[in-house]
């Protein structure tokens, strides 16, 4: 097999994992949500039905729009999946290493926010303006102590390509080599992606009370195939940073090399590993409210000092 | 080459002089535009010319003036800019062509024209000079020439002080520009930039701290460094804005080049790793806090001003994280810092005039700079609005447009700091980095709210209701800075070489192979492993990411067609009153950056005298502290008064007083010359 | 059992790293009882840490100190705390002297502070681990600095503990633990503080109906 069909077989191998796995998810979420209060909930597999009714159904634009408010969810979708291909997911080298480190996927996760934000104006009603002055407060406060925390991490494996890091701990002992910086970087990403997916205490995906919502607020107007893709993009980026957090945290068993055994094993700790991941999101959905908009610089301050401090310990402990 | 160069001068010169004499409106400026066309094309043709020739090009005409010499020298790092000036200056000489028509009848177009011209010559002859004193002339002239298109529209009120205020600013700072070549001149005993190079004696430790000292101020000044760019948000929007666009664009890069010339080129690269600390430190707070102003700003000229401190303050990231690596001798390192700012300089220039060429056409279009009276404009102005969404998209730095790539490289740059030995330099770097993060972000809250307010919803008033799209001429100037945004971003395999040849002499090594990977597909500083980017390849998987998800929606739900309908307004009318307004999107950055902004809130509520409930009147103010013009310019000016006010006794008013003050001068100096 | 003493010492870097990140979290949080919480959460790392030492380095007189460290910080003052918030009723700190995000920025920097102070220190050789003198310091700072920047008298006395608890890792990691008999004094010594300020605090509500301890400015006049 030449390479080129080979790298092309692991992207859409790659596509088809995160397009999958993602509405899953997030039904697994809601489903240990409703358990922890007492409700039999839907089932998990509920999102894809509703994405595929979703796009069954007749969209309806507003009139004070422009051509931004239909482009931006294909926008949204393209660079968040585009996101997701830098990540490794099963297989710990992605052929699409090459063409975006870890800053990367965070611009291009920018992208998408940028014109989740000019949709949200696009409309002209006050709800979807008030989702988008809100979204970039928070996409503000995140940023700092998304690279700073991705920084401690790369120093680490000396890289800032994903792959490269999963790659490397993965055959090294993993986080075993400096518990303490890794262990900072962790909490710091772990806050940053609750931040960044629009989860509790920072935003509340099942809310749509005014005075509460950012995300949904900004999608509030979108309708039809539009919001389907507008919600399959909040489930691909809810899985690229799962699979961040555990392939960079916690490589093990991901395939490093192309035997199908090695691919098949990598795929199941992988399904496991994100899973455990979504259910510890729902178990703390649980634990904690929402905080309000102006508290979440605290948690956020932390997510960023958290971040510092594990760089601040890397050097310490290897000068 | 020389051709080229005549070319260009003559130009030049033709429009400064020609547009003065057809008495038709329309004639002068097309006159004025043609010329600075013909002109600005040989500048292009000049830049590559100069980039790829292996020597560079010199000319020298002498002068009766001592140590004055008529000298050119075109190096890689001067053909870089004159490229730049003049790619936008054809952009805004074709603009012109539509955007003056506005002033017609209220200003002399005639001078107008041939002032862009003169302002593109000396702008150009900037960064060509090869002696000192020339230098000083022609950055005179720039000055001059700037102060006169800023003050264009001398007959509103608002135009004079910022004119002003900009000329005493950019003599302050011209004031510590021949302070830092007379220290030079000293040790070097010629005017020459080669001698400057090569001095006879060395300059000592502490005449080598003052030069950098005060060149950091002096270019300072002009590049708008945060605490010395009080006067950009003036003088910027007060000027026409396809001049806007060439100041904000080029104008203050000329202060980059200076800088690098001064730091790299004169003192040769010698300097202690405290220099690129201070370069640093001054290019993060320039970055933050220009973002951080820019945001409150609703005038759209004035929020461009602020946005070009912030890009300065980048690009200073850049220099000054490679000055730090030069200092401990990772010149590969060095090279990819000064690269990264320089990448970004030119990408600047582009994705800044397009978006000052977009506000003037707002303005033309609308008579308003307020974004608050803008609303809508995308469906009356579509191509204006492409356009600047482009620039917007750009300057916000995000994948695939230039903006992307020169901040990728910065980011890199700074996080290569853990090879530094200094444990304070690889937590200060990292820091830097985590700053530029919050000023990449910012700058995105920033523009998703200048677009998002202005281009879309509903209009706002009158004026944007009644907005048509503006002529051809100016679409076309827009359009070709809009194709190099995205061009820029898209092919890094040719600009990193050509800026390789800029950054190889100065740091003595050459880092083309190190950053283009993968036959130029990948951008990778250092090694494909530890760090790398492919913008083509982001473009395509952007692309086809788009096109999966119409193959989705296809496949899934078929050929649907849409409803439109109005936007649910809680059961009203939606009207554009119950729009977010620009003051309202900032609020809660506002609020949460407090200690920065100092904001100072006043609401007025008049009742109604039969209810305590309604209110018949409310009034809202609201300011945000301008801290250094407050801290630090508001005491020197008060000294300067005091000051002025004493020596108002000497200014008697008698015409033999004046005479006796320079017969007695005259007499003092007889006396010391005997 | 025997660890390597790579292993070792990264396992004390760890339980103090986790000291002090419960700091930060006091430092972050507004609610009364969370900080009680995370004030017995920070002293059962600290039990940890000084279990840990002692295993690594056979002093056995710290496992002592240890069990009274569990059983006074970890169970009985974070109980006496508990009970005065609730006679008390005040639920969270409103307003503080510095905001929580400059609070935290200012920890940092207080950390930073700490690490460069005691880089000196490090090439000696006689310390257990790189940096467990510097969180040490560290938690100290961060203790006096939480004890400024809020208001409420039981914060402050959170603030306290935690210098105290910075103070006991800086013994226990440098010097492998005091004498016994000075840590029983200093021991009860804490102890008695808790009570004493305990009290205070009633007292402080009995006369001001408010635990605010810029109420106490009025009893100069």
């Amino acid at each position: 097999m030449s390479p080129i069909i080979q790298s092309l077989l692991l992207v859409t191998a790659q596509v088809i994992v995160l397009l999958t796995v993602s509405p899953f998810l997030v039904g697994l979420i809601r489903k240990v949500k409703a358990r922890f209060q007492c409700r039999q909930g839907a089932s998990v597999f509920q999102p894809y039905a509703d994405i595929a009714k979703l796009f069954r159904k007749q969209p309806v634009i507003s009139t004070t729009t422009s051509w931004i408010f239909p482009a931006t969810p294909y926008i949204l979708f393209a660079s968040t999946l585009s996101a997701g291909l830098l990540v490794p997911t099963f297989i710990s080298q992605t052929p699409l290493n090459f063409s975006g480190n870890i800053i990367a996927l965070v611009y291009l996760l920018a992208l998408g926010t940028f014109f989740l934000i000019l949709a949200g104006l696009d409309a002209g009603s006050a709800f979807g303006g008030m989702g988008s002055s809100r979204e970039a407060i928070v996409a503000s406060l995140t940023e700092p102590a998304m690279i700073l925390s991705i920084f401690a991490i790369a120093l680490t494996a000396g890289s800032t390509n994903l792959s490269t890091i999963v790659h490397k701990t993965a055959l090294l002992e993993g986080i075993a080599t400096d518990p303490s910086p890794h262990l900072m970087a962790l909490a710091a990403l772990f806050i940053v992606a609750l931040a960044e997916t629009g989860r509790v205490p920072v935003d509340n995906p099942a809310t749509h009370l005014e005075l509460t919502m950012i995300h949904e607020a900004m999608v509030l107007e979108y309708s039809g195939r539009y919001l389907a893709l507008i919600e399959w993009a909040a489930g691909l980026k809810l899985a690229v940073f799962l699979s961040l957090i555990a392939n960079v945290f916690a490589p093990w068993g991901i395939a490093t090399t192309l035997a199908p055994t090695a691919m098949g094993i990598g795929l199941l700790v992988y399904a496991v590993k994100i899973a455990g991941l979504a259910v510890l999101i729902g178990v703390l959905e649980c634990m904690f409210a929402k905080l309000r908009l102006f508290r979440v610089t605290d948690l956020l301050g932390v997510a960023f000092i958290l971040a510092l401090l594990g760089l601040l310990f890397f050097y310490i402990l290897r000068s | 080459m020389l051709n080229v160069l005549w070319v260009l001068l003559i130009g030049y010169a033709a429009g400064m002089v020609l547009p003065l004499y057809p008495r038709q409106l329309n004639t002068q400026s097309l006159t004025a535009s043609i010329c600075a066309i013909v002109a600005t094309c040989a500048g292009i043709a000049l830049g590559l010319l100069g980039l790829i020739a292996p020597e560079p090009v010199t000319l020298s005409i002498a002068s009766t003036v001592p140590l004055l010499t008529f000298a050119i020298r075109l190096d890689p790092l001067a053909a870089l800019f004159v490229f730049t000036i003049s790619l936008v200056g054809l952009a805004a000489a074709i603009y012109a062509v539509g955007y003056v028509r506005h002033f017609q009848g209220r200003v002399s177009v005639a001078a107008l024209g041939a002032l862009f011209n003169g302002f593109l010559l000396s702008m150009t002859l900037v960064v060509l000079a090869d002696n000192g004193l020339f230098f000083l002339m022609v950055w005179e002239l720039m000055s001059l020439a700037s102060y006169f298109l800023v003050v264009t529209e001398h007959e509103k009120a608002d135009v004079r002080p910022a004119g002003f205020f900009y000329l005493v600013m950019t003599h302050v700072g011209t004031a510590f520009v021949v302070l830092t070549y007379l220290i030079l001149f000293q040790s070097a005993g010629s005017f020459s930039f080669d001698a400057f190079r090569h001095p006879e004696q060395a300059l000592p430790e502490g005449m080598r701290t003052l030069v950098f000292l005060a060149a950091l101020i002096g270019f300072g000044t002009k590049a708008g460094i945060v605490p010395l760019h009080v006067w950009l948000p003036y003088a910027h929007p007060a000027a026409p804005s396809h001049v806007s666009a060439l100041m904000s664009g080029v104008m203050i890069k000329t202060a980059i080049y200076a800088l690098i010339r001064v730091y790299f080129d004169f003192l040769g690269g010698q300097f202690p790793w405290w220099w690129g600390f201070v370069v640093l430190l001054a290019g993060t707070l320039s970055a933050i806090l220009g973002v951080m102003y820019a945001l409150m700003e609703h005038d759209l000229k004035r929020l461009l001003a602020f946005h070009s401190v912030e890009n300065i303050g980048i690009i200073l990231l850049g220099i000054g994280a490679g000055m730090i690596f030069h200092t401990y001798g990772l010149n590969e390192f060095a090279a990819l810092g000064l690269l990264a700012g320089l990448y970004h300089t030119i990408n600047h220039a582009m994705f800044k005039a397009l978006l000052f060429l977009g506000a003037g056409s707002l303005l033309y279009a609308t008579h308003t700079r307020n974004m608050e009276e803008y609303g809508g404009l995308l469906r009356r102005m579509p191509w204006t609005g492409l356009f600047f969404l482009i620039g917007a998209v750009s300057i916000s730095a995000l994948p695939p447009t230039n903006g992307f790539v020169s901040e990728w490289l910065v980011f890199q740059t700074l996080f290569l700091s853990f090879q530094l030995p200094a444990l304070f330099l690889k937590l200060m770097l990292p820091i830097a980095a985590a700053l530029l993060a919050l000023t990449g972000v910012l700058a995105l809250a920033c523009f998703a709210k200048a677009f998002g307010i202005s281009f879309l919803a509903l209009p706002r008033s009158a004026h944007a209701r009644h907005a048509e799209e503006v002529p051809v001429a100016m679409r076309i100037g827009m359009g070709i800075l809009a194709l190099l945004c995205v061009g820029l971003g898209l092919a890094p395999m040719i600009v990193v070489p050509l800026l390789d040849r800029i950054t190889a002499p100065l740091t003595g090594v050459s880092i083309t192979d190190k950053v283009l990977a993968l036959d130029g597909w990948a951008v990778a500083p250092g090694d494909v492993q530890f760090s790398s980017i492919s913008p083509p390849m982001l473009a395509a998987m952007l692309i086809l990411g788009g096109l999966l998800g119409l193959l989705l929606a296809f496949l899934f739900g078929g050929r649907l067609m849409t409803r439109s309908y109005k936007t649910w307004g809680c059961g009203i009318n939606l009207s554009p009153r119950m729009e977010y307004t620009a003051t309202g999107f900032v609020q809660p950055i506002k609020r949460v950056f407090s200690t920065i902004y100092q904001p100072t809130i006043k609401l007025e509520t008049e009742f109604l005298q039969k209810s305590r409930y309604f209110a018949k009147q409310r009034k809202f103010e609201f300011h945000i502290e301008p801290v250094f013009e407050k801290y630090l310019y508001d005491p020197v000016i008060h000294i300067f008064m005091r000051i002025a006010d004493r020596l108002r006794i000497l200014q008697a008013g008698s015409l033999h007083l004046y005479l006796a003050y320079i017969f007695v001068t005259l007499v003092i100096l007889l006396l010391f010359a005997v | 059992m025997q660890i390597s003493p790579h292993t070792g010492s990264q396992l004390v870097d760890l339980c103090s790293a986790l000291l002090l990140l419960t700091c930060f979290a006091i430092v972050a949080q507004r609610r009364l009882s969370a900080c009680v919480d995370l004030f017995a959460l920070q002293s059962a790392f600290l039990v940890l840490t000084a279990a840990v030492v002692a295993f690594l380095t056979g002093n056995h007189h710290i496992y002592i100190a240890a069990a009274l460290t569990g059983v006074i910080k970890v169970v009985i003052i974070p109980r006496v705390l508990k009970k005065v918030i609730e006679r008390l009723n005040v639920k969270r700190e409103l307003v503080m002297n510095v905001n929580v995000p400059a609070g935290l920025l200012i920890c940092g920097a207080l950390v930073m502070l700490a690490f460069f102070i005691t880089q000196p220190i490090i090439p000696l050789g006689f310390l257990l681990t790189r940096d467990s003198l510097a969180i040490a310091l560290a938690i100290v700072l961060i203790g006096f600095f939480t004890m400024i920047a809020r208001q409420k008298a039981v914060t402050q006395l959170v603030g306290f503990l935690v210098m105290e608890n910075g103070l006991f890792l800086g013994a226990t990691a440098a010097t492998y633990g005091m004498p016994l008999i000075v840590e029983l004094g200093v021991f009860f010594d804490v102890l008695i503080a808790a009570l004493i300020a305990g009290i205070y605090t009633n007292r402080l509500q009995d006369a001001f109906d408010n635990v605010d301890t810029n109420h106490l400015t009025v009893l100069k006049e």
